[in-house]
Order: structure tokens, then sequence, then C-alpha cells
């Protein structure tokens, strides 16, 4: 899967790089819009990361030319822009996404996955990770064969992370698309420490293995990997 | 164009003086007439005897005219008997009169003679049948006249020069309060915006707007303080966690650590940078509300419902604390709000009144509907808000606990930012508190 990240900001490109390479994908960077603009005409991406404030030529100057010639590359806007009249006038000229900065890391590599999924796979209605198995439909989730009785907002979290097993997922996903928030800054983070820490009661406590661990600073992971 | 003169003294003194002039003028012209009326009435009267004296003569003495007494020689009259000139004096034939032969229908006449001079006639028949025409000079009238209107025409500008003159002063002494209010106007700047302008009249015009510049001044200054504290605040909010993040960065370089502790060590850095990003946020959040610029749209919403959602989500915190969380929902009660922003206000609320709840209290939550308002009540049985602190518990960065404790405090934007989601909406934020008591936070939303 070839990325192309136009950032002009080079400490952020080359974190964005750097992150992305590692989760096996291959980066190419543009520092300014002109030489973004160039590398989209002279080369074939499955995904742009796009900034909308560049030197030389505007991220929406970019995009737009882009969607002109029915390129149907999926772009994700990642800026600094956060008027909710940016991130119309953004998605209004083709973006498929959009992003704030700062951002979360593994909420970017969740979003690109989204993009990048796009119409091949539909919905996944048995989840499993080791033991741990959830049936979406019946609503029901067994460890080793042995029912565990969630609440409503415990399933939908274990669901997600399940769905998202193997990556790290931020407090601001959760908040985002279990409790529906859309704004930032809300007191919602304490409440979801709560929900986490009582799932991994339920979940994790009567097991030798730990699915459920806690990324410090960034958010949490269900995986079989020992961190 | 009109012109303008640019200062009102000048203004007001061209008015003053313009008025003055009219009322000068229309006094002047009606002096002028009445005298002249009075001065042709007394010559016509002076006319009357003269012809009295001099037809009685005559009639006495109806021979010979020329015998008349030697005073009437020197006077102005002729006598016609029939169709002819009877008799002219001397000075009548000098002064080129007209023969008036018979009796005219106008009583007093004037008549100029070729020279110029103007005499008044009065033609009248005697008792011996002679038609009698006695004139007067009018020189003395129209010199009175003449010196009048003199006196008149001298003593207008000078009077008018007097009058700007006089109100120039006037208006300079009137509006020296304006100029000295400018001049000290002139002087306040940020650097002494406690300066006031001086009232030295409370109940006059002027005195009324040095009060209301100085009502302004003090909300100017209100306002600038509010600012500058507001940014001394943000700043600290700001570099408390900066310094956590520097510190915890320097130290974990000097160490000598394994990978697993490293990683502690970002974490750690990364709480912080989160804990930057949600203030930058929530600082934005209310800039862009200053300015006007967060638009929320309002629609028909069930609101017993939000405010469910909202105290199930937050549900789990009381518990966490042991505290009860009760409603006294009325159902079914809708009202036209954002959802979001008002979702956020209740949160808000709802996670202050946890906080501050103490271990095993009790949080309800009512929710009622008034007559065209709606109510919702979020009641605590925490340490109550002590009077000083009640007005300022909603403004930024404000709190009661002056130590900044962070681990329950955050950064004290909770309740400013529940305060504009409700405004937002059209509602407005009331704080109730009993110290030792808890408080009542109670929303009042339009219908």
């Amino acid at each position: 899967m070839r990325i192309l990240v136009i950032e002009d900001e080079k400490k952020v490109a080359q974190a964005l790089k750097k992150g992305l390479e590692s989760e096996h994908y291959d980066v190419e960077v543009a520092f300014s819009g002109e030489e973004g603009f160039f590398l989209l005409h002279s080369q074939k991406f499955d995904l742009v990361i796009l900034d909308l404030m560049l030197p030389g030529r505007d991220g929406l100057e970019i995009l737009t030319a882009l969607r002109s010639k029915q390129d149907k590359t999926p772009v994700l806007i990642l800026t600094a822009k956060d008027a909710v009249e940016d991130r119309v006038v953004g998605l209004d000229a083709g973006a498929d996404d959009y992003m704030i900065k700062p951002f979360a890391f593994p909420e970017l590599l969740a979003r690109l996955r989204a993009l990048l999924r796009r119409g091949i796979d539909g919905q996944v209605l048995k989840l499993k990770l080791a033991d741990l198995e959830m049936d979406v439909v019946k609503h029901t989730i067994t460890r080793s064969g042995r029912p565990i009785s969630l609440t409503v907002k415990e399933f939908e979290i274990i669901e997600y992370l399940l769905r998202n097993h193997g990556q790290v997922v931020t407090r601001e996903m959760l908040a985002k698309d279990v409790w529906e928030e859309t704004q930032r800054a809300t007191p919602l983070n304490n409440v979801i420490d709560v929900h986490i820490a009582r799932l991994r009661k339920k979940i994790d406590e009567p097991f030798v293995k730990k699915l459920l661990h806690t990324v410090r600073g960034v958010g949490f992971i269900l995986t079989e990997r020992t961190l | 164009m009109r012109i303008r003169p640019s200062s009102i003294r000048v203004r007001l003194t061209l008015w003053y003086t313009l008025i003055l002039a009219c009322i000068i003028l229309v006094f002047s012209i009606s002096v002028y007439l009445f005298v002249k009326s009075r001065l042709g009435q007394q010559l016509n009267q002076q006319l009357d005897k003269e012809f009295e004296a001099i037809a009685g003569e005559v009639s006495e003495e109806p021979g010979d005219v020329r015998d008349l007494e030697p005073e009437s020689s020197a006077k102005l009259f002729q006598l016609v008997q029939g169709k002819n000139v009877f008799f002219q004096t001397g000075p009548y034939q000098k002064a080129e009169l007209p023969e008036i032969l018979s009796v005219p229908t106008v009583k007093y006449r004037t008549f100029q003679s070729a020279s110029g001079k103007r005499f008044r006639l009065i033609t009248g028949p005697t008792k011996n049948g002679f038609v009698l025409t006695v004139a007067q000079d009018e020189e003395a009238l129209w010199g009175s006249l003449r010196t009048l209107f003199m006196i008149l025409a001298l003593a207008l500008p000078s009077a008018l020069v007097l009058a700007a003159l006089g109100g120039s002063i006037m208006a300079v002494r009137l509006l020296k309060p304006v100029a000295s209010m400018a001049h000290q106007a002139e002087k306040i700047n940020a650097e002494n915006l406690s300066e006031r302008l001086p009232v030295q009249n409370p109940e006059d015009e002027f005195g009324k707007l040095a009060t209301v510049f100085n009502h302004t001044l003090t909300r100017l200054q209100n306002a600038f303080e509010r600012l500058q504290r507001f940014t001394a605040d943000a700043s600290h909010e700001l570099r408390t966690p900066l310094t956590a993040l520097q510190s915890v960065g320097e130290v974990a370089l000097q160490e000598d650590l394994d990978a697993g502790a490293y990683r502690d060590r970002i974490g750690s850095m990364l709480e912080e940078t989160a804990r930057l990003t949600r203030l930058v946020d929530s600082l934005l959040l209310l800039t862009r509300a200053d300015r006007g610029e967060l638009l929320v749209s309002r629609k028909d919403h069930d609101l017993t419902r939000l405010v469910e959602k909202a105290v199930e989500d937050m549900r789990i915190m009381a518990e966490e604390k042991s505290q009860r969380l009760t409603t006294n929902l009325q159902r079914g009660a809708r009202g036209s709000v954002d959802e979001d922003t008002l979702r956020r206000a209740l949160v808000n609320v709802l996670d202050n009144a946890i906080k501050y709840t103490p271990q095993g209290g009790t949080i309800s939550v009512g929710l009622k509907e008034g007559q065209n308002k709606i109510i919702i009540e979020v009641i605590d049985t925490g340490p109550g808000i002590a009077a000083e602190h009640r007005e300022k518990i909603f403004d930024r960065f404000y709190r009661v606990e002056k130590d900044r404790s962070r681990e329950i405090g955050g950064a004290g934007l909770g309740l400013a930012i529940a305060k504009w989601a409700v405004e937002a909406n059209g509602g407005r934020i009331e704080l109730d508190s009993w110290e030792n008591h808890g408080s009542t936070f109670r929303i009042v939303l339009p219908k």
C-alpha cells in the first residue's frame, strides 16, 4: 500500500513516515504543495494524507485538481484548521476524511485502515481473539466458552476493541465512535477509564492470559501479545 | 456643499449672532416705520393748524391778501379764485409748487419739486370762496429720519460684533468642561485605566456625559483586568503540563533505562500532551464562542431523553465514589436545543457535582416543565460554595480551591463551557448554594 504524505512541517512529516512505515506502508513524503502535486501526477498512490496550509500550492487546490480529473484516490485531510466550515469545505472538495491536529497516531491508523478497506469487507458479525469470542447478532460474549455478562456500554467497547484488535485505540476514538461525542475536550476520558477498568475485571481478571492492555499516554489495546 | 464650521464654539456663536441680527433688524425696521408715521402725523397736524390760521385771515380780510400779516408772507401758500391763481407767496413761487385750481380728493399730498425738495400740501376751500393750498417743507422730517437711520445702521453691526464676541466667550466658558474632559480622556490608556474624568456637576449635561464615560471606563477596566487575569491563568495552566513534559523528558535522557522504562516515560509525556491538547481545545472553544463563530443549530429534541443519556453516561463516575445518582425527570419534555452543546453542559455540570460530592453522597437530577420554560436541576450534597465564590464560579479558570489541585480540579473551564453551552441554547444557568449543605445548579431553558 503506497501512501503519499503532503506535509510541510518536517518533524510531523518524518514522524508520519516512520510511523506508517512501521505499520508496513510504503510512504512517499512531499514537503510542499508543488512537490505533492507533481508526485500525484506522475505516480500512483493508494491514499493521500494532505495538509491544507502548504507553501506553494494550497492543499484544497491540490484536492480540487485531483478530483477534477476523476482520480478517486482516497484523501485524508490532516490540518490544524478545525472550524466546522473548514471541515465542510474540505469534505465538499472531495476529501474522504478530515482529521484535526494535534492528532493521535492510532486514530490516524484506524482511519487509514477504514479508508483503505472501504468497500472490501462487509460487516463481520462474529469476532474472535484467542479464546475471547463475540457474537454481535446474539449479543453474547464468551471467554474459554464461559459466558461473560456485560453492560451495554461495556459490550460496545469490547466490540470496538475486537474490531481493532492488535491496534491501539485512543480515548478520543472511543468517545467519538462509542459515545458519539462530536466535540473534543469533554470530561468523558475519566468515564472511559472506569469502563475499561470494569471491563478488564470481567474479561481478564479470572484468566491467566491478559488481553486488554493500557498503553500509557495513548490508549488501550486488545492483543494476545504481552506488552 | 454646505460649509460646516468644525468647532461647536464657532457654530454656537454664528447661530447666536445670526438670530440676534434678525431680531435687531426687525426691531429697527419697526422703530423706523413708527417714527416715520408719527412725524408724518405731526406734519399733517401742523399743516391743518396753518391752513386754519391762513383761511381765517383770508376770510376776515377778503380784499387784499397782500396786506396779510407780514409773517404770513414768509409762508408757503396760494389762493385760487375761480379758475385763476389769485395769490402766491414768494416762497411758494420760489419753490415752484404747483398751481392747484380745485380741491383734490386727497387731503395731504407730497409734492417733489424740480430741485428735489419734498413738500406736503393741503388744499381746501375758504369761507369766502377761495381755494387755499398750504405747503410745508418735509425737510425736517426727512432729516430726522435720516439721522435715525444712521443711528440704527451704525448700532446694528456694532451690536452684532459685541454679541459675537460675548457669545464666543460664553461658548468657550460653557464648553470648557468638554475641552478638559477630552484632554483627560486622551491621557487614559491601558496603563492608567483606573483614572476617571472629574465630574463637576453630576446634574447637568456635561456631568452626565462624564458619568456615562466613567461607567464605560469602569466596564473597560473590568474587561481588561479579566483579560489580563485570563491570560495569566491560561499561561499558568499551559506551563504546568509543559514543565512536566520537559522535566520528564530531560530526566529520562540522563538515565540509562531499559526499553520498558523509556516507554513508560514517553507515555507519561504523552499524558501531558493530551492534557495540553484538551486545554487548548477548551480555550479555542471558548474563544470561538466569544467571537460568535460557533453556530449551534437548534432543533426540537426530547430533553428528558437527553438528560437521561447524560446521567447514564456519568453514572459510572458516581458509582466509583459510591454516590447515589437519582433522577426525577418529567417525561416527554421537549425543547429546541442543539443536542451536542446541551449535552456538553449537562455532562460538565454532572462531572462537577460528582467531583465535589464526597464518597457516599447523593446527587439528584430533576427535570420539570414550567409555564414556558424547562428547568433542569442538579442537586449535590457537596461542601457547597461560599458566597464570595458563587458569582465567579462560571468564570474561566476560576477555582474555589486556590491550590489548583489538578487531581480533581481540571483546568477550571468546565463550568465556563457549561455556561456558554446553556446560553448558546437560549437558556441560563443559575447556582444556589448553602455552605456545607451542597449546591444546586439550575439550567433554565426556553420551551
